[in-house]
């Protein structure tokens, strides 16, 4: 990777896996000999909640945090966090967002509006027209774990931009995810990989 | 919280590099310190140290490391250990600390033998936290040393400085972070581990040990402020404070500002950083007053970069009071005072005292989506008693909405939110029953409620309650115990039989506390039974005096890890009328609205608890069972 620091932006809704996903970014920059910093808000959206973690990589980085119009690179974990979100992205910057939608349940209950997925899509397009969708839970699913959703996008966006060498993603994914997990994650990461060059 | 794979926080050797949270790093430091005892309670953002001690068995390395009831009883128990020689770890939120605040300011005077560590974790925003304190005046009022890392590494590192430190002014000394240090993942390399320091002799010196009164407590006074003075000399001596640069324009930074800024001043470029010299306070109390004018007497202007209120800018203001050095920072608007610090605001501060363009901070673009509180997770055992509270209470003749109901610190606090709009206050912990109680000594009429989680029972619950007993106060307790502490990542409670550690316990059982407490009215109910725990509230809150009901059901996620799902809830679309009841009645975070506009249920976050089919008039939910 080139000198320059890597701006990465991950928003999801609590239980995802978003953390988690900045977790393996994290370690493998680390395998990668990079330095890293991430801004993660635990606690309150422990599950459920809006979640936004902050990660940046490279040869030196001090601060956790970046503002509005500075990520280089986007992951968006569900359609109304991406939304929420999508200010982040730099002009010219990567979006890759699942196709996943969990209204809040204000929304369900009539009292925040009710985007659909296309209305979403469109204002996400409309946001950002180089955005990239894929349909990452249904992905994770063929390879039998959902969970991995997180690591088809990884893969998807690696796959776009190329931040990290494939064996440091699969050390940050050994050093993160539970045993049993670590095989799933890794070929969801390369069946996103796959999902970027079509 | 997974373990870091192939590193072992704890046993992996020197030089290993490792992508650590914050909190994870000073358990590592834990181990580099010699540190035998750790104890503490949860509070984010300042769990996961104990609990990656708990992940990686630091009890097998000889450490004693174990939840507290609450913080008080944490520090003492810690403090106790730390005058027999142990050295020494308490862990806490910075409102943990208001509740250890007794003990740990007339530790000050009484002093340790082995080294003890208080790590407090502020928390600007706040994120997680009832108030953006500033645990910093903390230390100045109890006159303590305390010193403030800036990153994940260097919080590892603090926690060996802190107890050197500890041991050479035989004071406690607090290791404050922020959340940015806690809860931010840095690159972090491991350095030695050392043997834990256990007991090493305590000698009766009641100067030291007793307080009551007595006139020795000045000579105590004045030895603390001896004892402050050489802190200032060691903050010098141990590299806590340093500068670099050199310019007439300085800035002073602490914590993650420090992080911020340099960021920033790569972002200006070299014409401003080599105009800029910049000193670092990694130790914020006592300020060295020595230091501070030797490094920023020369200075014309220093621009002081810090969040939560305006401590080092008015105590660098005192120190160079007599010099021609103008001090600026939050007092003078330049960064924000309420809310976090980030690099912009650092940019705009260092343009507008630099007298360039670009000083001023775009407010955030209006938020497009629909917001998302944090709601109760599906199947919570929480929604259960607040729905069983309400239609309890109107069965028994009472308009609801019309009931107050005093909440207390826990997941249980989200049933503020709609539909379930359950509470009306949430305070501090333990102020549900006591805050209930004073509204009806205070002449309020009707029935009153309040609704404490268990772990928060334990920590602060318990004296409000006997209060309220011994009044006499006419009083609904609702106790929710899902039997862990829930909130801050599921710790242990003084329920369990074994801790984290497989440590034996005696379970302290709720129910026989009440009675002993002489509550004459105690049921206990399970709210998955929800008929049933309507019924029992609309009996409880009949009954004069003190009655509490015990809400007992685990908590939801768990239950689900613990026991897994077996059986989940589906809607068939064609009996649904979109009538929208299951939704109105329970809020479930699984349920929502397809574009159909009948409901359904996200599969993969349901637990099967069917409240949502037990409130559906058309019986269009029903149950799967999972292969």
């Amino acid at each position: 990777m080139a000198q320059k620091v890597l701006n990465i932006l991950i928003a999801s809704v609590g239980g995802q896996g978003g953390l988690t996903l900045s977790r393996v970014i994290a370690a493998a920059a680390v395998a990668e000999g990079l330095r890293v910093r991430t801004g993660e808000t635990l606690g309150m959206a422990q599950r459920f909640g809006s979640v936004m973690s902050f990660v940046r990589v490279g040869e030196e980085v001090t601060s956790p945090l970046f503002g509005h119009g500075e990520a280089d690179v986007f992951i968006g974990m569900e359609l109304i966090e991406a939304l929420r979100r999508i200010p982040y992205v730099r002009k010219g910057g990567v979006a890759v967002v699942a196709l996943t939608l969990k209204p809040p349940v204000s929304s369900s209950l009539g009292i925040a509006p009710r985007p659909s997925k296309e209305e979403l899509v469109k204002e996400l397009r409309r946001a950002l027209p180089s955005i990239r969708f894929v349909d990452a839970v249904e992905e994770a699913k063929k390879i039998g774990n959902y969970r991995a959703a997180n690591m088809v996008l990884l893969g998807y966006v690696n796959g776009l931009v190329g931040m990290l060498k494939d064996e440091s993603v699969e050390a940050g994914i050994s050093a993160i995810l539970r045993p049993k997990a670590v095989e799933t994650s890794i070929r969801a990461y390369y069946r996103g990989k796959e999902l970027a060059k079509e | 919280m997974g373990k870091i794979g192939r590193v072992d926080v704890l046993r992996a050797p020197p030089g290993t590099r490792a992508a650590l949270l914050g909190n994870e790093a000073i358990a590592r430091g834990v181990i580099e310190s010699g540190i035998s005892v750790v104890t503490g309670y949860p509070g984010t953002p300042s769990s996961e140290v104990i609990m990656t001690l708990h992940a990686y068995r630091a009890h097998e390395l000889g450490i004693y490391v174990e939840w507290a009831v609450n913080e008080r009883v944490a520090f003492e128990i810690a403090y106790g250990a730390s005058i027999g020689g142990a050295r020494s770890m308490v862990t806490m939120k910075a409102p943990g600390a208001n509740v250890a605040a007794d003990p740990i300011v007339s530790a000050a005077y009484g002093g340790v033998e082995g080294g003890l560590v208080i790590y407090i974790a502020d928390d600007p925003g706040p994120h997680t936290t009832q108030t953006e304190q500033d645990t910093r005046w903390f230390a100045r009022m109890a006159g303590l040393p305390m010193i403030s890392p800036v990153d994940p590494d260097e919080a590892r590192k603090f926690v060996r400085a802190a107890i050197e430190l500890s041991e050479a002014l035989k004071l406690p000394v607090i290791l404050r972070s922020t959340t940015r240090v806690s809860h931010t993942v840095g690159d972090v390399v491991f350095g030695e581990a050392v043997e834990p320091v256990r007991y090493r002799g305590f000698k009766k010196d009641v100067k030291r040990f007793v307080r009551a009164g007595m006139s020795w407590n000045r000579e105590r006074h004045a030895w603390l402020l001896g004892q402050l003075r050489k802190a200032e000399e060691l903050a010098v001596e141990k590299g806590l404070v340093s500068s670099e640069g050199s310019g007439d324009y300085c800035v002073v930074c602490e914590g993650v500002a420090c992080g911020h800024l340099r960021e920033a001043l790569k972002s200006l470029g070299e014409s401003v950083a080599d105009r800029v010299k910049v000193a670092r306070l990694g130790m914020v109390h006592p300020i060295p007053r020595e230091w501070v004018r030797r490094e920023l007497g020369g200075c014309r202007k220093v621009l002081v970069l810090e969040e939560l209120s305006p401590y080092l800018e008015i105590s660098l203001k005192a120190v160079l009071h007599s010099t021609d050095t103008e001090v600026m920072g939050m007092e003078e608007g330049l960064i924000p005072s309420v809310g976090e610090l980030s690099p912009a605001h650092v940019a705009a501060a260092l343009n507008s005292v630099l007298g360039r363009s670009g000083g001023s901070v775009e407010a955030e673009a209006q938020d497009k989506a629909p917001p998302r509180p944090p709601p109760l997770c599906p199947g919570c055992p929480h929604r259960n008693s607040f729905i069983a509270l309400r239609f309890g209470l109107a069965k028994a003749g009472y308009s609801p909405t019309k009931v107050p109901v005093f909440g207390d610190i826990g997941c249980y606090a989200l049933g503020v939110s709609p539909p379930l709009e359950a509470i009306w206050t949430e305070h501090s912990m333990g102020a549900s029953i006591s805050m209930a109680a004073g509204l009806k000594i205070g002449g309020f009429e009707g029935p009153v409620v309040a609704v404490i989680g268990d772990s928060t029972f334990y920590h602060a619950g318990l004296q409000s309650l006997i209060e309220a007993v011994h009044k006499r106060v006419d009083l609904l307790v609702m106790i929710l115990d899902n039997d862990i502490i829930a909130m801050t990542g599921h710790q242990s409670t003084p329920a369990w039989a074994r801790t984290e550690t497989g440590r034996e316990a005696r379970p302290v059982r709720i129910e026989e506390v009440v009675k002993a407490i002489g509550v004459e009215h105690v049921y206990v109910v399970d709210p998955y039974d929800i008929d049933k725990a309507i019924e029992v509230v609309k009996e409880a809150v009949k009954k004069p005096g003190v009655k509490v009901v015990i809400m007992k059901h685990p908590c939801a996620l768990w239950e689900a890890r613990v026991k897994g799902v077996k059986a989940v809830y589906r809607v068939v679309p064609e009996k649904c009328t979109s009538c929208m009841a299951c939704v109105r009645v329970t809020g479930c975070p699984a349920l929502y609205v397809a574009e159909d506009g009948k409901v359904r249920i996200m599969e993969e976050d349901c637990t099967g608890c069917g409240l949502c089919a037990r409130y559906c008039p058309y019986d269009a939910i029903i149950r799967v069972e999972r292969g």
